[in-house]
C-alpha cells in the first residue's frame, strides 16, 4: 500500500549465483516465490522454534535447515516454504530484522528450494560468511573458520603468548538487522544452550580470575578457547550418532 | 528522486529536505516554490504524485490542501484537473465500496474547501448526497435496513470531515451545515443502535443500566462537543490560515454531482435469517474501523482530539504496513501539541485485539510495538507494560480470542526483549486455582516462550519468581511406550514388535512391505489395539527428532497409518496415540495432528471427536492444548476452501479470455472464408489455402482450450461443492459437541440466566478446593498495589469462581470465538444448524454465545 516509500526495484540485495537463468528470470522467481530464506540464525535454533515463529505469518508447508556439508549439523540458515505468496510476503515484512533465539534474523524471498541448496557453500562446510568472520559469535560456532584454523596453528606453536591475541581482536560484526544492535550479547548466560554444561573450562577460569570476569569477558573468550567450533547440544537430542547417515538420506528424500 | 518529489513527500516532517525547520509555513513556502518552478514542464507528474501523497499520507492532507490552494493562484487549469481527478476517484471509491478511499478523499475535499479551491456548498452537496442515501437505507419501506453498516459508514465519513473543516463551514455556510447536522440527528433517531456485543473486547456486565454507545453515537457526541467549542481542534493543523490573505483570491472550482450506489435489494423472502445473512454481508463490506479499548485512566485529551489522533495512527498503520522505519517515525511524530503515548498504545492494542479480525495479521502489530519501544525507549516500554498489567487485571473478562492473541503477542514481544519481565508481580497466581484465568494466562505465555526459545532459558528468565517453574510446560521429550528404558508395562512381545518395525524402517523397507508384514504377522496375532499402538508409536518415534523427520515419516509411511486407520473410530485412536506420545509437548502434538490432517490420514471430524474426548474436555478451562488442535483443524479446512475459491475465480477469468480468443478466431475464420480471392484470374470464395488452414487450426485449438477450461472449472466447482458440504458436516459436529458438553455441565439455574450469574456463583455454599490460603492474604504479602485505573470495575484478585463455572465460562467463550471467526462460513449453513443444533432444547447460554459470535440479533432467539 505504501508505494511511496518503497523501491520496487529492490527485491533482494542478494543474487544467488547458482540460479540458472537471467537476472529477469531470477527477479520473476522472487516475485512469485512462496519460499523465504532465513539468515543469521544461531546454529542451535531448532526447526520447532522456526515453526513457532514463522507459522505466525501463515501455514507452513516445509522447513529445510541449512546444514554444514561436512558435519551435517545446522549451520545458521534455513528455508521456510509457505503455501501462499501472501504469507511469504508477510514473513519477509514482519519477521526480518526481529529476534529469534537472541539473534536478529534476516528474512528474504527465495527463488525456490532445490535439492542441494541445504548445504553450506563455504570451503569448510558451513556458510561462506562463517569462513572469513573475525568476530567471536558463540551462536555460530565461535570464530570464523579461517580464524579458527589460524588460532589452532598458533596453539600448536607451543607459545601461547599474548602476541597472538592482537591479531584477532574480538570485533563485533555489524548486525544485519537495523534494529538488532545490543541484543543477544548481554551476559554470558545468554550465549549458548547449556552454556554451563558445555563450558566447564570457562567456569574454572572465572573462578580464578573473577575480578576481570565482566570487564573483558569477550577478550577472554578470544584468548583462551576456542579455536574449535562449539558443539550443538540441542540438535537431534534423541539421536544416535550412527543414525547420522540415515538422517542425511531422509533430508534428501 | 527529484527534489520536488522529496519536498512533497517530506512536507511537515523534521527532515533534511526542510533543513530541520519545523514550521509548517516555511515548509509550504519552500515546497510551493519548488513546485511552481517545475509546473511548466512536469505538471502531469506533479499532479499524479501530489494526489498519491494526499491519499497515502492522509495526516498531511491539510498541508497538501494549502499547497494546492497556492498552486490555484498560479495555474487554475492545473488545480481544475486535480479537482476533476479527485471527483473521478471519489466516484470510483463509492461504486466499489472502497472505504478507505471514500473516507480519505472526503477529508481531502474538506482541505480543498479550506484553501478556497472548492466551494463550501459543493462539499455540503456531497454530504447531503451521502446522508440521503443513508436515510433511505434505514427506511423500512423504501430501503433495506440490513445494510445499515453502509449507511452508518457514510454518516461517519461526513462527521469525520468536521474536525478538518467544521470551522470554515460554520463560518461560510452556517445554515447549510446546520441542515446537515439536523439531518444526521434525524438519521440517528431512525437507525438501530448497533448492539454487537459479540465484538467487544470484554464480556460486558449485562446488569449495568447504561448501554454502551456504538461508534457512530460516540462520534456524534464528540462532534457536538466540538461544535459547542466553536469547532476548535488542537490536533488538526490549520496551515491555510497563514495564507488566508492570498488564498481568498483563488478561483473556486466546480465539483460535479456524485452518486451513491443503488440500495442493495431486499432478499426475495423476508425472514430473520435472510435479514441476518444480508446484515452479515454488509458488515463484512463496511467493517467497523476500530473499537476503543479503554485500559488506561481517561486522559484530559479533548474527545475530538482523541478521535483525530486515532484516525491518524490508523492511517499510518494502514499505509505504512511493511515500511518499518517510516511507520514508526510517523507514529511517533504526529503534528499534535500534546503527548499521546497512552493513546497510541491503546490504539495499537485495540487493533491487535480487534474482533472479528484486525486489518492485518497480529504479527504486524507485534512488530510495530517492538519498533515503537525502540523509537521511544524512555517512554513506550513502560506504557506497553502498563497495558499488559491492565489487560492482565481484567483477563477473566477478556474475550477468549483476545486472550489467545494477547498470549501470542506477549510471548513474541518478550522474545525480542531478552525475555525480561517482572514475573514476581504475578507470582501470586500460583495461589489461585489452576483454572483461574490469570494463572492460565501466565502458563500459556510461558509455554509459548519455551516454544520460541528453550526450556532452560525460560526457566532462567523467571528467576525473580522461581516458584513459577511449576507453570512451565514439562521439559518436552517424547513419551515412547516402547522405549524399553523405564518400567513401562509393555510386554516384551510388543517391545520386540516395535524394534522389528524400527529395523524395517531403518532397512528402508517400503510402505507396501510393511503393510504386508502387519497384515500377515502382526494384526492377526495381536489384534487391532496393540497393532495400532505399536505401529503408530514406533513411527512417531522415528519421526520425533524434528519437524522434517516427522514429515519424512508421514510421507514415506503415511500409507501404513492410513491402511491401519481407515475409519473414524481408528483415526480417533490414532490421534490419541499422538496425544500420548507427545503428552509433554503441546507444540509437537499440534504439529503432528495438523500434518496428519494435511496428508489426509485423519479427517477434521476425527479431530473434533478427539478434542471432545473426556480427557480433553477436562482441559478446556486450564489449557490451550485442545483448543490449539481444534483451531488448526478448522482453519485448515477453511484454508482449503479459500484456496479452491481462489482457483475457481482465476479459472473463471481464464475461461472468459479463452472464450474471447475462441470467438475472435472463429470470426477471423469466417471473415476469411467469405472473402473472395482471385485464383488464376477467377474469383473464388475463401482466402488463400495456407492462411485458411492456419486460421482453421487456430479456431479449433482455441475452441478446445475453452472446452478444457470449462472442464477444469467444473471439476473445481464440484470439489468446492463437496468441500462446502463437508464444512457443513464439520460445523454440525462441532456445534453438537459443544451443545452436548455444555448441556451436561451448565447449571440448570442458569437456564434463564446470564454469564454474570455464572460468575457470581461463588464458593459460599460449597467448599472451594483451593488448597492455598485465600487470595486476600496473598495480596497483603506481596503488597500488590490495587490498580486504580482498571475501568472494568471488578478487581480480579478476589478470584473465586468455582471450577465447574469457570469451565462453562471458558467453553462458552470459545463457542463465541469460533462462531465469530468463521461467521462467513457458518451463515450459509444456518438453516440446517438452526434445525439440528440451535433448537429450543439447546441451552440458552449456548445459543446466546453462538448468536453473539455471529452478531445475530438477539431478538431472534
Amino acid at each position: 500500500m505504501a508505494s511511496l516509500f518503497k523501491d520496487p526495484a529492490k527485491l533482494s540485495a542478494y543474487r544467488d549465483r547458482r540460479f540458472n537463468g537471467s537476472q529477469e528470470e531470477f527477479e520473476q522467481a522472487l516475485l512469485t516465490a512462496t519460499t523465504v530464506y532465513i539468515g543469521n540464525m544461531s546454529f542451535y535454533t531448532t526447526e520447532e522454534q522456526v515453526y513457532e515463529l514463522f507459522s505466525r505469518a501463515g501455514e507452513i508447508k516445509k522447513i529445510i535447515m541449512g546444514l554444514d556439508k561436512n558435519s551435517k549439523t545446522p549451520c545458521g540458515f534455513c528455508f521456510v516454504l509457505y503455501y501462499s505468496r501472501e504469507d511469504a510476503e508477510d514473513a519477509v515484512k514482519y519477521i526480518s530484522g526481529t529476534i529469534l533465539d537472541d539473534r536478529p534474523i534476516r528474512v528474504d524471498f527465495d527463488w525456490g528450494f532445490v535439492e542441494g541448496r541445504q548445504w553450506g557453500r563455504g570451503r569448510s562446510g558451513g556458510q561462506v560468511r562463517d569462513e572469513y568472520r573475525t568476530d567471536y559469535d558463540p551462536g555460530r560456532g565461535g570464530y570464523g573458520k579461517l580464524v579458527q584454523k589460524e588460532l589452532e596453528a598458533q596453539r600448536q606453536l607451543v607459545d601461547y603468548g599474548a602476541g597472538s591475541l592482537g591479531s584477532f581482536p574480538p570485533v563485533m560484526a555489524p548486525h544485519y538487522g537495523r534494529h538488532g544492535g545490543g541484543h543477544g550479547h548481554g551476559g554470558s548466560y545468554r550465549h549458548g544452550r547449556d552454556y554451563h554444561r558445555k563450558r566447564h573450562r570457562d567456569d574454572d577460569h572465572y573462578a580464578r580470575e573473577s575480578s576481570k570476569r565482566n570487564s573483558d569477558h569477550e577478550s577472554r573468550r578470544a584468548s583462551d578457547h576456542d579455536a574449535r567450533p562449539e558443539k550443538n547440544p540441542r540438535f537431534r537430542e534423541s539421536g544416535d550418532s550412527d543414525e547420522e547417515e540415515d538422517d542425511d538420506r531422509k533430508r534428501r528424500s | 528522486m527529484s527534489s520536488w518529489r522529496n519536498l512533497l513527500l517530506r512536507i511537515g516532517d523534521k527532515s533534511s529536505e526542510y533543513s530541520s525547520s519545523s514550521d509548517f509555513k516555511d515548509h509550504i513556502e519552500t515546497c510551493f516554490g519548488a513546485l511552481r518552478r517545475e509546473l511548466g514542464h512536469s505538471s502531469a507528474e506533479i499532479l499524479s504524485f501530489l494526489l498519491q501523497c494526499a491519499e497515502q499520507l492522509p495526516h498531511k492532507i491539510p498541508l497538501y490542501g494549502t499547497l494546492i490552494g497556492l498552486l490555484n493562484l498560479e495555474d487554475e487549469d492545473f488545480v481544475k484537473q486535480i479537482v476533476e481527478n479527485t471527483q473521478n476517484s471519489f466516484q470510483d471509491a463509492l461504486d466499489s465500496g472502497n472505504c478507505d478511499g471514500i473516507r480519505i478523499l472526503m477529508r481531502f475535499l474538506t482541505a480543498l474547501m479550506c484553501s478556497k479551491v472548492l466551494q463550501p456548498t459543493s462539499l455540503v452537496v456531497v454530504f447531503e448526497t451521502l446522508l440521503s442515501s443513508a436515510a433511505i437505507t434505514v427506511d423500512e419501506e423504501k430501503g433495506n435496513p440490513s445494510w445499515q453498516a453502509r449507511a452508518d459508514f457514510y454518516v461517519i465519513c461526513i462527521l469525520s470531515c468536521l474536525p478538518w473543516g467544521g470551522a470554515e463551514l460554520a463560518e461560510q455556510v452556517p445554515e447549510e451545515i446546520e441542515r446537515v447536522l439536523v439531518g444526521i440527528q434525524a438519521y440517528l433517531s431512525i437507525r438501530r443502535h448497533t448492539s454487537d456485543s459479540g465484538l467487544s473486547f470484554f464480556e460486558e456486565d449485562e446488569s449495568g443500566g447504561d448501554v454502551e454507545k456504538d461508534f457512530l453515537e460516540d462520534l456524534w457526541e464528540r462532534i457536538q462537543v466540538l461544535s459547542s467549542n466553536g469547532w476548535k481542534v488542537e490536533s488538526v493543523p490549520r496551515p491555510h490560515l497563514s495564507f488566508e490573505a492570498q488564498l481568498v483570491a483563488g478561483k473556486s472550482h466546480e465539483f460535479g454531482p456524485i452518486s451513491c450506489p443503488e440500495q442493495p435489494e431486499l432478499p426475495s423472502t423476508i425472514s430473520a435469517v435472510a435479514y441476518g445473512k444480508q446484515k452479515h454481508d454488509a458488515e463484512l463490506k463496511y467493517p467497523q474501523r476500530m473499537r476503543r479499548l479503554n485500559i488506561f485512566p481517561a486522559s484530559k485529551t479533548e474527545p475530538i482530539d482523541r478521535f483525530v489522533v486515532e484516525e491518524s495512527l490508523l492511517d499510518v498503520l494502514l499505509f505504512f504496513n511493511g515500511c518499518r522505519k517510516e511507520c514508526a517515525a510517523f507514529m511517533v511524530g504526529l503534528p499534535v501539541p500534546f503527548r499521546y503515548e497512552y493513546l497510541m498504545a491503546e490504539t495499537i492494542f485495540s487493533q491487535l485485539l480487534l474482533l472479528p479480525q484486525p486489518p492485518f495479521k497480529p504479527i504486524y502489530y507485534t512488530l510495530v510495538i517492538m519498533d515503537l519501544c525502540k523509537a521511544l525507549p524512555g517512554a513506550f516500554p513502560a506504557v506497553v507494560a502498563g497495558a499488559v498489567r491492565a489487560l492482565f487485571d481484567k483477563i477473566a473478562d477478556l474475550d477468549m480470542e483476545c486472550r489467545t492473541r494477547l498470549i501470542l503477542w506477549f510471548s513474541h514481544h518478550l522474545s525480542n526483549f531478552q525475555f525480561i519481565w517482572p514475573w514476581e508481580e504475578w507470582a501470586y497466581v500460583l495461589d489461585l486455582p489452576k483454572w483461574a484465568p490469570q494463572r492460565v494466562f501466565v502458563q500459556e505465555v510461558l509455554e509459548r516462550e519455551v516454544r520460541l526459545s528453550y526450556w532452560d532459558k525460560i526457566k532462567q528468565s523467571i528467576e525473580n519468581a522461581p516458584a513459577l517453574e511449576e507453570l512451565l510446560p514439562p521439559k518436552g521429550g517424547p513419551n515412547f511406550k516402547y522405549s524399553g528404558a523405564d518400567d513401562q508395562e509393555k510386554t516384551e512381545q510388543e517391545q520386540a514388535l516395535s524394534a522389528e518395525l524400527s529395523n524395517k524402517v531403518k532397512g528402508r523397507q517400503s510402505a507396501r512391505e510393511i503393510i504386508l508384514w502387519i497384515e500377515e504377522n502382526v494384526y492377526p496375532i495381536h489384534g487391532q489395539e496393540i497393532t495400532l499402538s505399536v505401529v503408530i508409536q514406533t513411527l512417531l518415534d522415528i519421526g520425533s527428532k524434528s519437524f522434517t523427520h516427522l514429515i519424512t515419516v508421514l510421507e514415506r509411511y503415511g500409507q501404513v497409518m492410513a491402511k491401519l486407520c481407515s475409519d473414524q473410530d481408528k483415526q480417533v485412536m490414532l490421534i490419541s496415540e499422538v496425544g500420548s506420545y507427545w503428552k509433554n509437548n503441546a507444540q509437537m502434538t499440534a504439529i503432528a495432528i495438523d500434518r496428519m490432517m494435511g496428508y489426509r490420514l485423519i479427517s477434521n471430524l476425527a479431530i473434533v471427536r478427539w478434542v471432545f474426548s473426556p480427557e480433553n474436555i477436562e482441559q478446556f478451562h486450564i489449557s490451550d492444548r485442545p483448543w490449539e488442535v481444534l483451531r488448526n483443524a478448522v482453519s485448515k479446512t477453511y484454508n482449503r476452501i479459500t484456496d479452491l475459491r481462489k482457483e475457481i475465480s482465476s479459472l473463471k477469468k481464464s475461461v472468459v479470455s479463452a472464450e474471447e480468443a475462441a470467438s475472435k478466431a472463429k470470426a477471423d475464420l469466417e471473415a476469411a472464408e467469405s472473402k473472395l480471392t482471385l485464383v488464376e484470374g477467377e474469383p473464388v470464395l475463401g482466402e488463400n489455402p495456407t492462411k485458411l488452414k492456419h486460421l482453421k487450426s487456430v479456431a479449433e485449438k482455441t475452441k478446445e482450450e475453452t472446452v478444457s477450461m470449462h472442464d477444469s472449472l467444473e471439476a473445481k466447482e464440484a470439489l468446492l461443492a463437496r468441500a462446502l458440504d463437508e464444512n457443513e458436516v464439520l460445523f454440525l459436529s462441532l456445534y453438537k459437541n459443544f451443545s452436548n458438553v455444555l448441556m451436561e455441565r451448565l447449571p440448570d439455574a442458569s437456564r434463564d440466566g446470564t454469564l454474570q450469574s455464572l460468575k457470581s456463583v461463588n464458593g459460599d455454599s460449597m467448599a472451594v478446593d483451593i488448597e492455598e490460603p485465600s487470595t486476600m492474604e496473598v495480596d497483603d504479602e506481596n503488597e500488590r498495589p490495587k490498580k486504580s485505573q482498571s475501568n472494568g470495575g471488578k478487581t480480579t484478585n478476589g478470584y473465586n469462581v468455582r471450577e465447574k463455572e469457570q469451565w462453562c465460562l471458558s467453553t462458552l467463550g470459545y463457542v463465541k470465538a469460533f462462531s465469530r471467526q468463521y461467521a462467513s462460513e457458518i451463515w450459509p449453513h444456518i438453516e440446517k444448524l438452526d434445525a439440528e443444533v440451535f433448537t429450543e432444547d439447546a441451552h440458552p447460554l449456548f445459543r446466546k454465545a453462538v448468536y453473539s459470535g455471529l452478531c445475530r440479533l438477539s431478538n431472534e432467539l
